[in-house]
């Protein structure tokens, strides 16, 4: 049923506009400072993206204040410093800015929490990226388009389904964690977190 | 092509840093043999951005902005390089742990057609080996108490359920009993990550429970 509402308009309603949203455009700004700063070690564009991201990064390593003050600020310099070294590989056609930094937020994140439980691994999050390569351009324009569909149909979500994806994304939480904290049996988290998802999946592919 | 895939939970939390690291360097190994995967995470991964640039913002001073500007010029940490003897073209995590070839790894016989060798993740819950399995042989029928992910990196076989092959990915949890069965005409190599350990059903192999208490780590 919200496949067909959103097929038969609603993307439609506003089409033209969609590209000029907010959100786009704030997007693209972002996109574009992350190319300055790959392509020519631009300070003042590190600078200003910087301001933007980094109280988001601390927001993200104080969610469910798994980590201190002091090691929030360390998981910023630590994420920052990526960003900088990087942003020559960052590909404004296949990701959206904000995407791209959690992504490095996540893995330095969990490092952080390892080294906090002496957890003794050879393997970094970063090791687990693969090697980018050239997808179709269907491809990136289809990631590209849901990246920014995503965005906007988050607010969609019910609040018991948008509250279990954020703690399971912003703080890490697996299914059974999640359920442990909010105390749900593990079969209702999994099956709200997998109704979120389809829900936005469906209106992505939509 | 690849038939089998991680469900879409553990793709979520793979793609929320959720997963333990065993089970994570399983799923990423796959996606390196499966694009219809790589897209499923990398969408997965635009939820998470999206909740990203919501979060509340919390101040950060001025002075941390210094610092992370006085070191962007510190030189950049070393990056691992993929091995040489990539002749098996392994993904490259594997690679990484198995640090040559399968031959030059531990292999710890448990019956006439299966041997195991266990790779190092650190992970303190999870065991992580490698299944090899001689051609047209057979584990016996087992179960396991816990979950247990499979990726198939050479060869292919056959349970209960399908045949598998390289790149496959199978989630069995519980108590599920089977029997894979290697297909014929060459060996079979499977990464196998539990968290719980494997228990033969069948009394001619309970003896050897014992020996396959979990090596987490």
């Amino acid at each position: 049923m919200v496949n067909k509402r959103d097929a038969s308009g609603s993307p439609a309603a506003n089409g033209g506009a969609k590209w000029n949203a907010p959100t786009g455009r704030r997007t693209d700004e972002w996109s574009q400072a992350l190319v300055l700063v790959g392509e020519s070690q631009d300070r003042g564009a590190f600078t200003r993206f910087f301001r933007h991201f980094a109280p988001l990064i601390k927001a993200f390593a104080l969610s469910g204040s798994s980590l201190s003050a002091a090691h929030a600020d360390e998981l910023v310099q630590e994420v920052m410093l990526k960003v900088w070294q990087k942003a020559g590989g960052f590909n404004p056609e296949k990701a959206a800015a904000s995407t791209w930094v959690y992504t490095i937020a996540r893995n330095c994140r969990t490092d952080m929490f390892r080294r906090l439980q002496k957890f003794d691994t050879q393997l970094a999050a970063d090791d687990f990226e693969l090697e980018s390569e050239e997808e179709e351009s269907f491809v990136v324009l289809h990631t590209r388009r849901g990246a920014e569909r995503v965005r906007e149909l988050m607010g969609e979500l019910p609040p018991d389904q948008a509250q279990i994806l954020a703690k399971v994304y912003m703080e890490g939480k697996s299914h059974s964690e999640a359920a442990a904290e909010l105390d749900l049996p593990l079969g209702t988290v999994k099956s709200r977190v997998r109704l979120a998802i389809q829900k936005l999946q469906g209106l992505m592919e939509a | 092509m690849v038939q089998h895939h991680p469900p879409t939970d553990f793709l979520t939390e793979y793609a929320a840093g959720a997963l333990p690291v065993a089970e994570s360097a399983c799923v990423s190994a796959h996606l390196s043999y499966c694009q219809r995967c790589r897209q499923s995470v990398d969408r997965l991964e635009d939820i998470g951005g999206a909740h990203f640039e919501r979060l509340d913002p919390q101040p950060v001073g001025d002075s941390l902005l210094e610092r992370v500007l006085a070191r962007l010029d510190d030189p950049q940490p070393l990056r691992y390089a993929p091995s040489e003897a990539s002749d098996t073209r392994l993904p490259g995590l594997l690679d990484r742990l198995i640090n040559g070839d399968y031959a030059d790894l531990v292999w710890k016989r448990v019956t006439q057609s299966l041997s195991i060798s266990y790779l190092k993740t650190g992970d303190p819950n999870h065991e992580f080996a490698l299944y090899r399995i001689a051609e047209g042989g057979r584990i016996p029928e087992h179960t396991h108490g816990g979950r247990e992910m499979t990726l198939v990196l050479h060869g292919g076989f056959a349970d209960e359920s399908g045949e598998y092959h390289q790149g496959d990915f199978i989630v069995r949890e519980g108590w599920d009993k089977h029997t894979p069965v290697a297909l014929e005409g060459e060996e079979c190599i499977c990464l196998a990550v539990l968290d719980a350990p494997l228990q033969f059903t069948r009394l001619r192999h309970r003896w050897l429970n014992p020996l396959l208490k979990l090596r987490a780590g």
